[in-house]
């Protein structure tokens, strides 16, 4: 029972993990119908913002996550306001082979910059956790776990309640009647693209206290938020909460139950089975085009 | 004005003549290597990379492999095989084909040399890795190719024989490994090894490379308790594994990897959590092994961090020998560059012959290319450095067991 309690906890957490950063993934697929591509970069740049400022200056990593969402969001921004905004109406293959582009350029510059060397945060409490009868949690994941949830409360209220969070869904349900209506859409993308990259970055930050991070990271990661996503159902925020969830508890216990090969295939068996089967989401709420 | 004419036809001759004088003075070996500069090797690949810069320049300093009396510049060329198979063994049919390099050294990773080395064998290019040692490369009846690093399962021989000396001896491990080549053979190294010294093995278990998250198969392994947990591993894993341990506060007795911790990252990266490591190698400093070229073990260790700001790794000290002992064969055959066919005939011929001392240590190449006579070593991290703490008879310092468990450790 124990086991089963802990590969249930350890998968929740996981499922944290993977919520933190497939949110802003979710985000820009449901606003702008992109798949970004280069998601796993905006996660590297996080994750490498908070190496640096750590192990330069010994910042605190905690303390770093606004740069962090800084770095990344910012990047975001500056990439949708120079290439993106220039293909979002063109036909979705454009917008793919255009961030295939922008993922190619950023992970081969991030291995010009700082060579492929794999690269850890290690603090004194890394790895920290405290125990529940005989059950173990570590902090950290805990830590990513609540921030997902905030995230994704915080990202589904704005869109809902916020005044600029109804003109990001006027432009994503109607873009010409939004546009007679007086909303910039050009600037509503930028701005959608800089929030999920923002919390795509702060989710990067985060995970490079546990994981190991290099230039090259990236992909794997847009691999796993788009399988996510597509679990949750794409486009619906609260999706990827769920869907996070989901695969990370079923990982979990598929590795502590079967063997931890079988979590990897399980992902992709998902994929194919909800793709196929039920592209809208395990709540029926994803986009369908 | 007769005779101008002639002076002018001689000068014009001798200006025809002077490029192929040129040529004669610039010939130098050109050799090729694919290595995953980067990818989930990169760093691996860098390493070895490093290894052949240094004892290119250390050659070149000599004036160059000298050929019947004639000094021969040694001139690396590198290829990025971005820790693809295909694309290694594609690099290598470019060096053969349209490079026409003089020679070509191993790269690093079996699954990539054991593409790569299909290649040279086709093209008669001999190869020597000193970053591949699966059994599996030794048993496909090449002639071309070599490896001066033991075979993967006799690699780890030192992780798994040092806990003779331990007391109390531990009585059950867990073996868990990466499912490539080299991991997964160095996890059936432990496994024969675990057998003979009657240690129960509570767990067996492959992952995918790609595993990204460790805490799952680790919560697993704790509950089973294991006084020694044993890793197929190359950095990345070791990496992964150690950060996971700490997350799920499990620190068995002795924690041992196959690969990872002798790379200087390993102990930056982690700092005090990475005490109590236990990793296979096949060379350290402090071992009595030199040669004509680099002095002795120390004196390269000194040397490689003047170079480098950093000590090498041992896998790095083995491609250093694999280049050295192709250089040696060459001197001996007197073969100058070009090289063609028959020459490289003839090199792979006095390969399989020789039997050469080097700061790596004896090389000797059996019939199937494996290095025949390495004794493996293990090492520890202790105090930030790595120590030898197998075999006894080179042991720097006894090894520290058991491992304190993490909350204990300041």
């Amino acid at each position: 029972m124990a086991l089963f309690l802990q590969a249930l906890i350890t998968g929740l957490l996981m499922g944290g993990v993977y919520a933190s950063y497939s949110s802003g993934f979710s985000l820009i697929f449901g606003v702008m119908n992109i798949v970004n591509i280069f998601h796993g970069e905006l996660i590297m740049v996080g994750a490498f913002t908070t190496y640096w400022l750590f192990s330069l200056y010994n910042v605190d990593p905690f303390l770093t996550l606004p740069a962090s969402i800084v770095s990344a969001g910012l990047l975001g921004y500056l990439v949708q306001r120079a290439l993106i905004n220039r293909v979002v109406e063109a036909p979705p293959m454009i917008s793919y082979l255009c961030t295939f582009g922008v993922h190619l350029i950023l992970a081969n510059l991030a291995l010009l910059l700082w060579s492929a060397d794999f690269r850890t945060v290690t603090t004194s409490y890394s790895g920290a956790g405290f125990a529940v009868g005989p059950l173990t949690i570590p902090i950290a994941r805990l830590v990513t776990f609540v921030i997902a949830l905030a995230t994704t409360f915080g990202l589904y209220l704005f869109l809902e309640k916020a005044r600029y969070g109804k003109a990001i869904r006027a432009a994503s349900q109607d873009k010409e009647i939004a546009r007679l209506l007086g909303i910039d859409i050009k600037k509503v993308y930028a701005l959608t693209f800089a929030l999920g990259a923002a919390i795509t970055g702060l989710a990067g930050g985060l995970l490079s206290t546990y994981y190991v991070i290099y230039p090259q990271m990236g992909l794997p990661y847009t691999i796993i938020a788009f399988c996510v996503v597509v679990l949750g159902g794409m486009g619906y925020i609260p999706g990827a909460l769920i869907g996070g969830l989901l695969l990370g508890v079923i990982q979990s216990l598929t590795a502590t139950y079967l063997n931890s090969g079988l979590s990897v295939a399980i992902t992709f068996i998902l994929l194919f089975i909800f793709l196929v089967l039920n592209p809208q989401g395990i709540v029926g709420k994803g986009i369908v085009e | 004005m007769k005779y101008v004419k002639v002076l002018l036809w001689m000068a014009v001759l001798l200006g025809l003549l002077v490029p192929d004088l040129s040529v004669a003075q610039t010939a130098k070996f050109r050799i090729g290597c694919a290595l995953p500069l980067t990818g989930v090797f990169g760093k691996e690949g860098n390493l070895v990379k490093d290894a052949y810069t240094f004892w290119a320049e250390a050659v070149n300093a000599r004036g160059g492999i000298t050929v019947a009396g004639k000094k021969y510049a040694a001139e690396m060329v590198f290829f990025d095989d971005k820790s693809d198979k295909a694309e290694s063994a594609k690099l290598v049919e470019r060096m053969a084909t349209l490079e026409k390099l003089d020679l070509i050294l191993g790269g690093f990773g079996t699954d990539s040399v054991f593409a790569a080395s299909a290649i040279s064998e086709k093209y008669k290019y001999p190869m020597i890795s000193g970053g591949a040692s699966s059994n599996k490369l030794f048993e496909r009846g090449f002639k071309y190719y070599f490896s001066t690093l033991g075979k993967a399962t006799e690699e780890v021989r030192g992780c798994v024989e040092i806990t003779n000396s331990l007391n109390p001896k531990p009585k059950t491990a867990a073996i868990i490994g990466s499912d490539i080549l080299f991991t997964a053979l160095a996890a059936e190294g432990y496994r024969t090894y675990l057998k003979k010294l009657n240690i129960e093995e509570v767990y067996f278990e492959l992952f995918p490379l790609s595993l990204e998250d460790y805490n799952s198969l680790l919560f697993k392994i704790k509950q089973k308790n294991p006084d020694v947990l044993l890793v197929g591993s190359h950095l990345k894993v070791a990496l992964s594994v150690m950060k996971a341990l700490k997350e799920v506060d499990f620190m068995p007795k002795m924690v041992a990897f196959s690969y990872g911790p002798t790379v200087p990252d390993f102990i930056k990266s982690l700092g005090k959590d990475a005490e109590y490591v236990v990793a296979a190698a096949e060379w350290a400093p402090n071992l009595p092994y030199k040669d004509s070229v680099f002095g002795t073990a120390r004196e390269l260790n000194d040397n490689y961090f003047k170079k480098f700001g950093r000590y090498p790794d041992y896998v790095e000290v083995a491609s250093i020998g694999g280049a050295l002992v192709q250089q040696w064969s060459i001197e001996k055959l007197g073969i100058a560059p070009p090289l063609k066919e028959a020459g490289r005939v003839k090199l792979m011929e006095e390969l399989h012959q020789g039997d050469w001392m080097t700061v790596y240590g004896r090389i000797q190449f059996g019939a199937d290319g494996a290095n025949v006579d390495h004794p493996p070593v293990a090492v520890q991290v202790q105090d930030g450095k790595l120590v030898t703490v197998f075999p006894k008879e080179v042991v720097e310092k006894p090894v520290l067991y058991p491992a304190k468990a993490w909350r204990e450790r300041k």
